[in-house]
């Protein structure tokens, strides 16, 4: 077996101080937060003071907050929501597949991408479109200029998908629902945040038999954790963007100098710990496993390493290479002899296989 | 005019492929691709792009590239 010696993917292992809090967690709040016993109360107290740390780091109000336990389904809750009635609903070509999904049971239109992944707006000319905006893009980390992207659509209501951003990009305040991810400041997976700001404006899209506020099931133990996670992330977070920005560009700088390589965005208007780089001529999954052979896990967005063979819809919407593609996410407490590392593994790898 | 017949070939294999054939032929020539891969359409925009070079779809699975430098 391989020993990993530094993890470029985009998942990570637990924020260190949301595992310490897991065991306590599943020790104290067992209990169902909606009932009358001691322990309940105990739980539901647990769950206040979870969600006010969650309200607080995010910046918004604790009662806009939805917890879920699905990101997939924070899309459809998040989107289908909206009054979407007659409506248009703008998405661009580059957001997450849920997003289509729900894009196709509606009247849609498809913002296209421009080759540095920025979106083209779609103008309207009334106030009857609905936006669904992704605020960094979870392959490339392209941050879109969302208040330019608000002013030329004049949507009616907005939906973003702050899922990737999540506490490293400012959300801004011209929404009606967002989406956050808790996996973006290191929490535990199966954790979503559904902010709904305008609750006259949002419905519940799943059917249910009483009209007021959904409760979703999540787990108390995970939401916990995401909370402790968040809190923790937070304070960190300016530090984290800080050493990811620098082995970014080192990464770059290191990958331009090589002949036909495909660089997907800028790292000016990117997530500073993402990076998305295809190199023509390569496999993208022999590259790949190469690479993994030296120590390093790395993502792909190339066909051959995707589930139903098909490349990366954001890369062929920019109009990036999709073949020869890895995707490298720059984790808190990468070190730089992995980066140097990686770096050496990408540049030997890739010239052995055009050899 | 040439003709690749890349179909049944995964990616990158049909643009490696065609990399070889155009260093072959003189400026301005053609070459027909024929690719089954879905990676091929969005990747030819993107290696006419880095190569300046250029390609028109003909009709499905079919792209005429032309040699530009």
């Amino acid at each position: 077996m391989v020993r990993v010696t530094g993890n470029f993917q985009s998942e990570s292992p637990l924020h260190p101080k949301a595992f310490e809090v897991l065991h306590a967690a599943f020790d104290n709040g067992w209990a169902d937060p909606a009932k009358l016993s001691e322990t309940s109360a105990k739980a539901r107290a647990l769950r206040n003071n979870a969600l006010e740390t969650i309200a607080t780091s995010l910046n918004l109000q604790v009662d806009w907050l939805v917890p879920i336990s699905s990101t997939s389904l924070g899309y459809f809750l998040g989107i289908q929501g909206l009054p979407l009635n007659s409506k248009t609903l703008i998405h661009g070509a580059t957001d997450r597949k849920d997003v289509f999904a729900v894009a196709a049971q509606n009247q849609h239109r498809v913002m296209q991408s421009a080759l540095d992944g920025k979106l083209i707006p779609t103008p309207t000319d009334s106030k009857n479109a609905i936006l669904a905006l992704q605020v960094a893009n979870a392959e490339t980390g392209v941050i879109q200029e969302c208040d330019a992207i608000i002013a030329a659509t004049n949507p009616e209501h907005i939906f973003l998908d702050a899922t990737t951003s999540g506490v490293r990009v400012a959300l801004g305040n011209q929404f009606t629902t967002a989406l956050f991810d808790s996996k973006s400041w290191y929490g535990p997976s199966d954790i979503a945040m559904l902010i709904v700001k305008e609750p006259s404006h949002w419905s519940n899209p799943l059917p249910h038999l009483n009209a007021a506020r959904p409760n979703f099931d999540v787990s108390l133990p995970l939401l916990l954790a995401s909370a402790v996670a968040l809190e923790n992330f937070s304070s960190e977070v300016n530090e984290a963007n800080l050493a990811a920005r620098e082995f970014n560009s080192q990464m770059r700088n290191a990958f331009a100098a090589l002949p036909d390589v495909d660089i997907a965005g800028d790292l000016d208007s990117s997530m500073p710990h993402m990076l998305s780089v295809s190199f023509l001529n390569c496999n993208g999954e022999e590259l790949l496993r190469a690479i993994q052979k030296d120590g390093y896990s790395v993502d792909s967005g190339s066909a051959c390493t995707a589930d139903n063979l098909q490349p990366s819809h954001v890369l062929a919407a920019m109009g990036v290479l999709t073949h020869g593609n890895i995707r490298i996410t720059i984790h808190p407490g990468i070190t730089d002899s992995e980066v140097d590392g990686l770096i050496a593994s990408v540049l030997r790898n890739v010239e052995q296989q055009r050899s | 005019m040439r003709k690749i017949d890349a179909r049944g070939l995964r990616c990158p294999q049909p643009i490696i492929e065609l990399g070889k054939a155009i260093s072959e032929i003189a400026l301005g020539h053609q070459i027909t691709l024929l690719s089954d891969d879905p990676a091929t359409e969005p990747d030819l925009s993107a290696w006419s792009r880095m190569t300046g070079n250029t390609f028109e779809k003909k009709e499905k699975n079919t792209f005429l590239v032309t040699k530009l430098s």
